[in-house]
C-alpha cells in the first residue's frame, strides 16, 4: 500500500466520528436510581428498571440533562427545547428491554462546531483550498457538529469458550447488567474532517472540553469515551461523496489515527486497482495495523423507531439553559488564551497546561504562589518536569521553580528533589540545603575551582586558543567535579570562558 | 398490496417469533385481514394535523434527582432467570458454529 | 356472626374493623371461604394468597390492638389482576411466557391499596397480558361469568370483574388498555372505572399499551370504586412513572351531589350502530331518562371522530404492545426453551412456545406497522387521529359535563361464540376512544337485559382529571338503578360468612 502522505495528494479523505462518552461523573444510571458502576462485580447494581423487569418505568436523570446541554452549549450547538425520547428495537440481550432509550429526529442539541487549530507535520496533510493556511502551514478547521443525543449503554457481555473473548467460537456468553442504563451522550459530526490528524486533535479537543465541564472521566482506555469513524474517498475536485467504511475498536487517540490512515490507503488501493469500496463495518486490529471486515451492511437496519411513552416530552426552559450554563467552567480555549494574555505564555505551552483541567487548576494555584519573574521557569517545570510525578503540591512546585529561578538547582537536579519529595510533605528548601544540592553561585570561591582547573588543564586550555571551543564543556565538568557538584554550572562556564579570552 | 407469506416470514424472523409453516399460513391471514382493518386510516384527511405522542397534555421535563435508590440484591435479580453462571445471566452461543445467528 | 360478607360495603368491612366489629383477620378468612366456595364456578383467581392474606390482616389487628390509626380499607379484601407486580406471588399475566415469574418488586397501585389496609387475597384471571375482551386467552383456564358459567366475564380484566360479581372479594384492580375495566365491568355487572391517564400510576403493571393503559378499580358500589380511589391517589404523584399526576383527593366527597341542572351527553349516531343489541340499547336509553328524572339536561353531542378509533387504537396499541414485550426473551426471567444451540434459536423458540396466539398476532402486527416506510401510514396517523379524538372530546366536554354510551355492544356471550380476531375488535368500540384520548370512563350496571336476563352497565365518560365529578355521576345513575351491591344471584352468601 502507499504512503498516507501519497495517497492524500490524489484523493481526498471525508471523515465523519460518532464520539459516544458515558456521563460517568454522574452518581446514579440514566434511567433509574441504580449507582454508576465503575469496578463492580456483575449484577451488583441493577433494579427492575435497568433489568427490564416487567412492569417496570423508566424516569430520567435530571443531572444527566443538564450535563448534556453543558456538553452542547460548550460545542456551539443549539438548545433544541422540545425534544423526545425514542425507543430503538432490536433483539440482543445486552440491552434488557431489547429496544434502546435515545432519542429521535430532535436531540437535545443540534448543529454546532468546534473549530481545530492544526499545525506541525499533520498539517501538511490537509490539501488543497478548503481552508486558509498561514505561512507556516498551520489553519484553522472548522468542523460541524450534527446532534449530541442521549442514549443508554448496554450491558457487558463476556464471551467464552472462544478465543480471546470474542463472539466467534464462544460456546455460551455472560451478562453483567452494571453497566446497563449508564447515560451516554452520543456526538456525531458532519463529514468535515480530511485527515486522519484532524479526527485525532478533534477527539482530543473534544475530550479536554467534556473534561473542563466535569461530565464525565473520559478514559479512552476503559471505554468511558468510545469513538467510531466513518471514511470515504473521491478524487480530489470531486463534489460527490464515496462510499464510506464504518471503523469500529478506536480505542485510543492512536488507534483512531492509525486505523483511518490505514483505511485510506486501504480504499485507495481497493479504487486504483479498479475495484470498488463496499458498504461495511470493520474492526481495527492493533496489534497487525489493519482493518478486518466484521459485517457487510446490504439493508439499512430497521429498528422500528418510536417516541416512548413512557417518557413525558421535553420542553426546556429559558430558566433551565441559563442555570446550566451558569454552571459551566472556563472552558480550555478561553483559558489557554487567558494564560497567553495573562501570563505571556506560548500557544503551544499554554495548550498542554489546559488539556487536563486538573493540571490547569494546579498551575494557576502555582502561579499565585510566585514571582512574576520565576512564571517562565514555572511553565517550564509544568510541562517538562511535573507529569512524571503523581503526587507533588503546589508549595513544592513553587519553591522548586523558584530555586531553578535563581540558578541554585539544575533541572536535573530539580527532578532528583522531586523524586525526594514526591507524596511527601517535605520543604524542597529543607531537602537541598540538608544534602548541600544548593548550587553555589558566588563569583570568588567558584573563581577559585576554575584558576585551579585551568593550570591542572593545560593542552586543553592550549586546544581552546586554537580555535576548539568545545572544550569548555569538558573544562566545566572538570571544575563541576572539583565542587562536587555545589557550584553552578552556568556560573563554571561563564568565568572560565571570561578567563580564557583574558 | 397483501403481505406475503415471505413478508411476515421475516418480520417473524426480526421479532424472534419462531412460526411453524401452518402458524405462518396462520399469520399471514391474520395478518392481512388486520391491516384491511386499520387500512381506513391511511385515507384520512390528516393534512396539518399534529401528532400526540403523549396523552399527558402539557406534561412535560418529568425528571428525578440524581440519587441513589437501593435496587435489587444479586439473589432478587437472578432469581428469575433460568440460565445463569456465577453472578451473571447466561445465554448460549451467539454466533452458530461456522455462521451468523 | 354478622351475616355474609358479600353483603357488606368496603366502608362497612373497615369501619367495622376499626370500630372491632369483627377482626381484619375474620375478614379475610370470610373471603379466603368464599373463594374456596366459590371460585371453583367462577375460577376467577390464578392464585390466592392465603399466606399474604393472613400476613396482612394480623398487621392490620395487631395495628388496631397498638392503638394506630387504621387506613380507610382496613382488612378489606382486594385482589388484583395478574399483570400486577406483588412480592410473594408470581405476576402471570395468564401467560407461560410468566408462568414461573415471581414479582420482584412490587406496583405502586397495589402498594397503595396495602397501604390504606387492605387484605390481599390474591391474583385474577385475565386474557394473556391483556390482549382480549373475553379473558378466554389465558393459558391457564377461562373464567365464568358469575350470572351464567357457560358465558365469559368479558375481558381482559374478566377475572377481577368475576372475583367481585361472585363476592370473592370486595374490591379488585383491574387495567383497562381499550375498555378492560369497563368491558367487564358491564358484562358482570359491576362498576369498573379507568381513570383518567395519569391519575394512577402504571409502575409495576405489565405494560401492554404504555399511552393507553390504566390502572382502576372494580366494585360492586360506586362508593367502593371511589374509596379504592382515595387509596389509589394518595400520596400524590408517582415518582416512578413518568407520565403520572398528583391527583390526590377526597372521591368520596361529591358522591352525593345532586346532578340537577347539570347536562349529560348521549350520542345519536352510537345508539343507532350496527350491531348494538337492542336490549342494550333501550337499556342505555333507559338509563338516560333515570339521569333526566334525577334532574340532568340529557343533549346530543357528537364525536365525530370516533369512527376512525378502532383503526388508531389497533395500530397504537400494536405497536406500543410489539415495543413492551420486547422483553419477554427468556433471559433474564420468563419462559426459556430449554436445550438451545444459539442465543436466536432460544429467544424465537422461547417466545414462540411463551406466547399463545393473541400475543403473538399483536406483537408480529406492531413489528410490521413499526417498520420503516409503514411506520408514517400507520403509527403516525394513528397519532394524528388522536390528536382529531382528543379535541372532538374537548368540544363535546365544552357542553356536557358526562357522556352516557354503551360499554358493550352485547351482553356477555357464550364461550368460544365469536371466534374471529378481527370481529372481536370491533366490538371495543365504546371504549377504546376513551383510551386514546385519556380521559376517564366508568361502567355502572343499570338493569339486566330483557333478551338475555344478563346485566347491562352504561358507560359515562368524563373530561380528563374530571374524575371525581365522573363519580358523582355514576352514583346517580346507580341510586336511580337499584343494582347497588348486587352479587350474582347464583352466588348470594355461599360461603364466606363473618
Amino acid at each position: 500500500m502507499r504512503r498516507l502522505a501519497d495517497v492524500l495528494e490524489d484523493w481526498e479523505a471525508v471523515i465523519g466520528l460518532e464520539v459516544h462518552t458515558a456521563l460517568t461523573t454522574l452518581e446514579t444510571k440514566m434511567l433509574c436510581g441504580c449507582r454508576l458502576s465503575h469496578d463492580d462485580e456483575p449484577n451488583a447494581n441493577v433494579c427492575p428498571i435497568c433489568l427490564g423487569m416487567p412492569g417496570a418505568l423508566p424516569v430520567p436523570n435530571e443531572k444527566a440533562i443538564e450535563s448534556i446541554v453543558m456538553a452542547g452549549l460548550a460545542t456551539n450547538c443549539e438548545v433544541m427545547r422540545r425534544s423526545m425520547f425514542y425507543r430503538k428495537h432490536y433483539f440482543y440481550p445486552d440491552m434488557a428491554k431489547n429496544f434502546q432509550t435515545t432519542q429521535g429526529p430532535v436531540a437535545f442539541v443540534m448543529h454546532g462546531h468546534l473549530d481545530l487549530e492544526v499545525s506541525g507535520e499533520g498539517a501538511c496533510e490537509r490539501l488543497g483550498a478548503t481552508v486558509d493556511k498561514r505561512p507556516d502551514g498551520s489553519y484553522v478547521a472548522p468542523i460541524r457538529i450534527l446532534r449530541i443525543h442521549m442514549e443508554e449503554d448496554a450491558a457487558k457481555m463476556n464471551h467464552l469458550g472462544g478465543a480471546e473473548g470474542r463472539i466467534g467460537g464462544a460456546s455460551e456468553s455472560l451478562i453483567d447488567y452494571n453497566r446497563c442504563g449508564t447515560p451516554l451522550i452520543e456526538l456525531v459530526t458532519e463529514p468535515d474532517l480530511r485527515t486522519p490528524e484532524e479526527a485525532r486533535l478533534f477527539m482530543e479537543k473534544l475530550r479536554q472540553t467534556f473534561l473542563a465541564l466535569g461530565i464525565s472521566d473520559c478514559s479512552m482506555e476503559k471505554g468511558s469515551m468510545r469513538c467510531d469513524g466513518n471514511v470515504s474517498l473521491r478524487r480530489r475536485g470531486d463534489t460527490h461523496f464515496g462510499t464510506k467504511t464504518e471503523l469500529k475498536n478506536l480505542n485510543s487517540f492512536k488507534s483512531l489515527h492509525d486505523a483511518l490512515a490505514y483505511e485510506i490507503c486501504r480504499q485507495a488501493e481497493v479504487l486504483e486497482e479498479g475495484g470498488a469500496v463496499r458498504q461495511e463495518t470493520r474492526h481495527w486490529e492493533p496489534s497487525r495495523r489493519r482493518t478486518v471486515v466484521m459485517r457487510v451492511k446490504e439493508t439499512a437496519d430497521d429498528y422500528r423507531f418510536f417516541p416512548d411513552p413512557d417518557l413525558a416530552p421535553f420542553d426546556l426552559s429559558d430558566e433551565f439553559v441559563e442555570r446550566c450554563r451558569a454552571r459551566m467552567p472556563e472552558l480550555p480555549d478561553a483559558r489557554r488564551d487567558r494564560y497567553m494574555t495573562t501570563w505571556g505564555l506560548r500557544r503551544l505551552d499554554a495548550e498542554k497546561l489546559v488539556a487536563d483541567p486538573a493540571t490547569a487548576s494546579f498551575f494557576e494555584a502555582v502561579a499565585a504562589q510566585v514571582e512574576p519573574s520565576v512564571m517562565p521557569t514555572l511553565v517550564n517545570v509544568m510541562v517538562n518536569l511535573v507529569p512524571a510525578f503523581a503526587a507533588l503540591d503546589e508549595a513544592q512546585v513553587a519553591s522548586v521553580s523558584g530555586l531553578l529561578a535563581e540558578d541554585a538547582l539544575t533541572f536535573a537536579q530539580a527532578r532528583e528533589v522531586f523524586e525526594l519529595v514526591d507524596g511527601t510533605d517535605a520543604d524542597p528548601v529543607r531537602v537541598v540545603d540538608e544534602r548541600g544540592m544548593r548550587q553555589s553561585t558566588d563569583a570568588d570561591a567558584l573563581g577559585a575551582i576554575v584558576d585551579e582547573v585551568l593550570e591542572r588543564c593545560e593542552s586543553q586550555v592550549q586546544q581552546y586558543h586554537d580555535g576548539n571551543e568545545k572544550v569548555v564543556g569538558f573544562l566545566v565538568g572538570q571544575c563541576m567535579r572539583a565542587s562536587k557538584g555545589s557550584g553552578n554550572p552556568k556560573m563554571f562556564n561563564q568565568l572560565l570562558v571570561r578567563r580564557l579570552e583574558a | 398490496m397483501p403481505l406475503t407469506r415471505e413478508d411476515v416470514a421475516g418480520i417473524a424472523a426480526y421479532a424472534r417469533i419462531a412460526l411453524t409453516d401452518v402458524e405462518l399460513d396462520e399469520m399471514t391471514a391474520y395478518m392481512n385481514d388486520a391491516i384491511a382493518l386499520l387500512d381506513p386510516i391511511i385515507d384520512y384527511d390528516l393534512d396539518g394535523v399534529e401528532p400526540t405522542f403523549h396523552p399527558t397534555g402539557d406534561l412535560a421535563n418529568v425528571v428525578r434527582e440524581d440519587t441513589v435508590v437501593a435496587g435489587l440484591s444479586l439473589e432478587e435479580a437472578l432469581a428469575n432467570a433460568a440460565s445463569i453462571r456465577g453472578r451473571s445471566f447466561r445465554v448460549p452461543a451467539i454466533l452458530a458454529v461456522g455462521g451468523s445467528a | 356472626m354478622m351475616g355474609s360478607l358479600d353483603a357488606l360495603s368496603a366502608r362497612q368491612i373497615a369501619t367495622g374493623v376499626t370500630r372491632g366489629d369483627f377482626s381484619a383477620t375474620e375478614v379475610a378468612q370470610a373471603s379466603l371461604d368464599a373463594i374456596a366456595s366459590r371460585d371453583g364456578k367462577t375460577q376467577a383467581f390464578l392464585q390466592v394468597s392465603e399466606e399474604l392474606a393472613l400476613a396482612a390482616a394480623a398487621r392490620t389487628d395487631a395495628a388496631r390492638a397498638a392503638g394506630e390509626r387504621l387506613g380507610p380499607l382496613a382488612g378489606v379484601p382486594v385482589a388484583f389482576k395478574d399483570n400486577m407486580n406483588l412480592v410473594g406471588t408470581r405476576t402471570t399475566c395468564a401467560s407461560r411466557m410468566l408462568e414461573p415469574y415471581e414479582s420482584a418488586y412490587t406496583a405502586t397501585c397495589v402498594q397503595r391499596m396495602l397501604d390504606a389496609g387492605a387484605t390481599p387475597l390474591g391474583k385474577l384471571n385475565m386474557d394473556e397480558f391483556a390482549f382480549g375482551s373475553t379473558t378466554d386467552s389465558s393459558a391457564f383456564h377461562p373464567t365464568n361469568n358469575p350470572w351464567d358459567l357457560t358465558r365469559v366475564p368479558g375481558g381482559s380484566s374478566g377475572g377481577s370483574a368475576a372475583a367481585v360479581t361472585a363476592g370473592e372479594v370486595t374490591l379488585a384492580l383491574g387495567s383497562d388498555t381499550g375498555g378492560s375495566i369497563r368491558q367487564p365491568a358491564s358484562l358482570c355487572g359491576v362498576v369498573g372505572m379507568k381513570p383518567s391517564y395519569g391519575v394512577v400510576s402504571r409502575y409495576g403493571v405489565v405494560a401492554f399499551g404504555s399511552s393507553l393503559d390504566q390502572v382502576g378499580p372494580i366494585g360492586r358500589r360506586v362508593e367502593d370504586v371511589a374509596l379504592a380511589m382515595n387509596a389509589l391517589t394518595a400520596g400524590g404523584r408517582d415518582r416512578l412513572d413518568a407520565t403520572s399526576r398528583d391527583c390526590t383527593q377526597d372521591y368520596l366527597a361529591h358522591l352525593e351531589d345532586p346532578i340537577e341542572g347539570r347536562a349529560v351527553g348521549v350520542i345519536p349516531a352510537l345508539l343507532e350502530a350496527e350491531g348494538l343489541a337492542p336490549e342494550v340499547r333501550s337499556a342505555i336509553e333507559r338509563a338516560a331518562h333515570k339521569l333526566a328524572d334525577a334532574g340532568a339536561r340529557i343533549m346530543e353531542v357528537d364525536l365525530p371522530n370516533m369512527a376512525s378509533s378502532i383503526a388508531a387504537y389497533y395500530v397504537l396499541a400494536s405497536c406500543e404492545a410489539f415495543s413492551n414485550l420486547a422483553r419477554f426473551d427468556g433471559v433474564r426471567y420468563g419462559y426459556q426453551e430449554p436445550g438451545c444451540a444459539t442465543l436466536a434459536e432460544q429467544s424465537s423458540l422461547s417466545r414462540a412456545h411463551g406466547f399463545g396466539p393473541e400475543a403473538k398476532r399483536r406483537q408480529m402486527l406492531g413489528a410490521y406497522l413499526l417498520s420503516s416506510g409503514v411506520y408514517e401510514r400507520y403509527y403516525l396517523a394513528a397519532q394524528k387521529v388522536r390528536t382529531l379524538i382528543t379535541a372532538d372530546y374537548q368540544r363535546a366536554f365544552a357542553q356536557v359535563d358526562a357522556i352516557l354510551m354503551p360499554a358493550s355492544p352485547t351482553v356477555a356471550w357464550e364461550h368460544g361464540a365469536i371466534s374471529d380476531p378481527a370481529a372481536l375488535y370491533l366490538a371495543d368500540v365504546y371504549t377504546i376512544s376513551n383510551n386514546i384520548a385519556g380521559n376517564c370512563g366508568i361502567s355502572v350496571p343499570v338493569g339486566l337485559g330483557t333478551d338475555s336476563g344478563m346485566p347491562i352497565g352504561a358507560q359515562l365518560q368524563g373530561p380528563t382529571f374530571a374524575d371525581a365529578s365522573l363519580l358523582t355521576f355514576a352514583r346517580a345513575l346507580e341510586r336511580a338503578c337499584d343494582m347497588e351491591g348486587v352479587v350474582a344471584p347464583a352466588f348470594v352468601g355461599k360461603g364466606g360468612e363473618l
